[in-house]
C-alpha cells in the first residue's frame, strides 16, 4: 500500500468511533469505492473542531485522508446532502448494520453494491419504513455481496423451483431441501415464504419472521461464534420496556 | 537518558496522566524535586488520600467522598428536579452555568450498542429507584448532542414517561456569541426544529 497517497472527498459513512489520547479519536468509516477504512482523526474532541459536528454516524459524508486505509490521517470530512435524521426507535437497528458490517467486511475491501444496500436500508429506517424488511434485506444483500448466500427460490441440488405451498428446510451449508412433510420434525419454512426472501418482496409477517431465522442462522455461520453486542444491547432494553 | 530508579518511577508515573508526555513528565519531576519539595509531599498526600476516600455517591453516582455527596444532601436543592449527565466532569460544567438548583444523576458513559454498553453498565436500575420514590417532577435529559447521547436520553424518557414523571431534554442550537453562517447544518437543523415562540407581552 502507497503510504503517501491522497484521497479526497470520498463518499462515505462512519461506522464507529473510539477516543484516542486527549483530543483525538480512531475512526471506522465504510467508504463507497475502499470498502472500510481505520482513520486517525486528530484534535477532533477539542472545543472549536469544526469537524466533531459532522462526525457522527448514519450521515452520508464525504471525507477525505491521507495515508493508507489502515491508520492513515483524517484530513477532512463534510456532509453529503441533508443531515439524515433517524428517530431514536430505530436507532438500535441501524447500529446493528454498523457492528453487520465492523464484523463481515475485511478492510479497504470495496463493496459499492453493500453500500448501495447500506444506504437505502438507512433511507428505509429514516422513511419509518418496515425496520423488520430494511434489516433483513440489507442481511440478506450483504451476505450475497461476501459470498456467503444461498438460493432461496430452488432446491439445493437438483435445482428445481420450491412449490409456495410445500415446506422446505434450510441448511446453511447446503441450502434449501426438501420438499417435507408439514409434521416433519425441526424447523421448516413454507416455500411461499422462501420465494418472498429470494425476491426481497417481504412484505408480510410469515415471510418475514421465517427470513429472520434464516439469515439468523446463515449470518451466525458466518460470525463463528462471535457475538453481535449490539443484539445484546437491544434485548437488554427490551427486557427493561417489558419488566 | 539513565535516570535513578526512583527518579525514572515518578517519570514514568506523571506520564500516565492525560496530555503529558516524556518531555513534560521530566520537567514536572524536575520541577518538584529541585524546586518545591512541599508541593510534592503535598501532591503526594493529597493523591493518597483521595484515592482512599473518594467513591461515587450511592444516590447520583457522583465523586464523592462520603457514601451521599454534598449536592444530593443539601436541603437548597429541588428534589423535584433530576438532571441526567453523562460524566462528572458534565455536573461540573451544569454546575458552573449557575441555572440549575436540582439534583443529578450521572449515568458514567452513554449507550454504546456496538461497544456492548447498555442500561446494566449506565447504572438504570439505580436511577429507576430514585424515580419509584416519586419525588422527582421532571427529569432533564442533558446527555451528549451526539448520536448515542439522544439514543441513551430517549431510552430514559422512555423510562420516565412510564413512571408518569415527566421528560426533557436540553436544547441544542447556535452557540450564543456565534454567527448561523459558521454553524454546521446538522446544528442549524436542530436549532430550527427546537424554535420558541416569542413570549407575548
Amino acid at each position: 500500500m502507497n503510504r503517501s497517497r491522497r484521497l479526497t472527498l470520498e463518499p462515505a459513512f462512519l461506522l464507529h468511533q473510539r477516543d484516542f489520547q486527549e483530543s483525538g479519536r480512531i475512526i471506522e468509516f465504510f467508504t463507497q469505492d475502499h470498502g472500510r477504512v481505520c482513520l486517525f482523526a486528530r484534535g477532533v474532541r477539542r472545543e472549536k473542531s469544526v469537524l466533531s459536528p459532522v462526525l457522527q454516524p448514519f450521515m452520508p459524508l464525504l471525507v477525505s485522508w491521507a495515508g493508507s486505509g489502515d491508520g492513515g490521517a483524517l484530513t477532512g470530512a463534510e456532509l453529503a446532502g441533508a443531515p439524515v435524521t433517524l428517530s431514536a426507535d430505530v436507532l438500535m437497528s441501524a447500529f446493528y448494520l454498523n457492528e453487520l458490517l465492523l464484523k463481515l467486511l475485511g478492510r479497504e475491501d470495496p463493496h459499492p453494491e453493500i453500500y448501495s444496500a447500506y444506504a437505502a436500508a438507512l433511507g428505509d429506517l429514516a422513511g419509518g419504513l418496515s425496520q423488520a424488511r430494511a434489516l433483513r434485506l440489507f442481511e440478506k444483500r450483504l451476505l450475497e455481496a461476501i459470498g456467503v448466500s444461498l438460493d432461496y427460490s430452488q432446491i439445493a441440488g437438483s435445482g428445481e423451483q420450491l412449490d409456495p405451498n410445500e415446506y422446505y428446510h434450510v441448511r446453511s451449508e447446503q441450502g434449501v431441501l426438501g420438499p417435507v412433510a408439514r409434521s416433519s420434525a425441526g424447523i421448516h419454512f413454507q416455500g411461499r415464504e422462501l420465494l418472498s426472501l429470494a425476491s426481497e418482496e417481504l412484505t408480510d409477517e410469515s415471510s418475514l419472521a421465517a427470513a429472520k431465522r434464516v439469515l439468523r442462522a446463515a449470518l451466525d455461520q458466518v460470525l463463528d461464534g462471535r457475538t453481535l453486542s449490539t443484539r445484546d444491547v437491544a434485548r437488554a432494553i427490551f427486557d427493561g420496556r417489558t419488566k | 537518558m539513565n535516570y535513578s530508579p526512583a527518579l525514572a518511577s515518578l517519570i514514568a508515573a506523571l506520564r500516565r496522566l492525560p496530555g503529558v508526555g516524556p518531555k513534560t513528565a521530566q520537567r514536572m519531576a524536575f520541577h518538584l524535586l529541585e524546586r518545591d519539595r512541599d508541593a510534592a509531599r503535598e501532591i503526594s498526600r493529597s493523591l493518597t488520600s483521595a484515592v482512599e476516600t473518594v467513591g461515587h455517591c450511592q444516590r447520583c453516582r457522583m465523586l464523592s467522598d462520603s457514601d451521599v455527596c454534598p449536592i444530593c444532601v443539601n436541603p437548597q436543592r429541588e428534589a423535584g428536579l433530576l438532571c441526567v449527565v453523562e460524566s462528572p466532569a458534565d455536573v461540573v460544567a451544569v454546575e458552573q452555568s449557575g441555572g440549575f438548583r436540582g439534583r443529578y444523576f450521572v449515568l458514567m458513559g452513554h449507550l454504546s450498542p456496538l461497544d456492548g454498553i447498555g442500561p446494566a453498565e449506565l447504572g438504570i436500575a439505580a436511577l429507576e429507584t430514585i424515580l419509584e420514590l416519586g419525588e422527582v417532577r421532571e427529569l432533564i435529559l442533558a446527555t451528549n448532542p451526539t448520536v448515542e447521547g439522544d439514543a441513551t436520553a430517549h431510552f430514559i424518557a422512555e423510562l420516565a414517561r412510564r413512571r408518569g414523571v415527566k421528560a426533557s431534554r436540553i436544547a441544542h442550537g447556535v452557540p450564543v456569541g456565534g454567527e448561523l453562517e459558521y454553524v454546521d447544518g446538522g446544528t442549524l437543523a436542530h436549532a430550527l426544529a427546537g424554535r420558541h415562540n416569542f413570549e407575548s407581552p
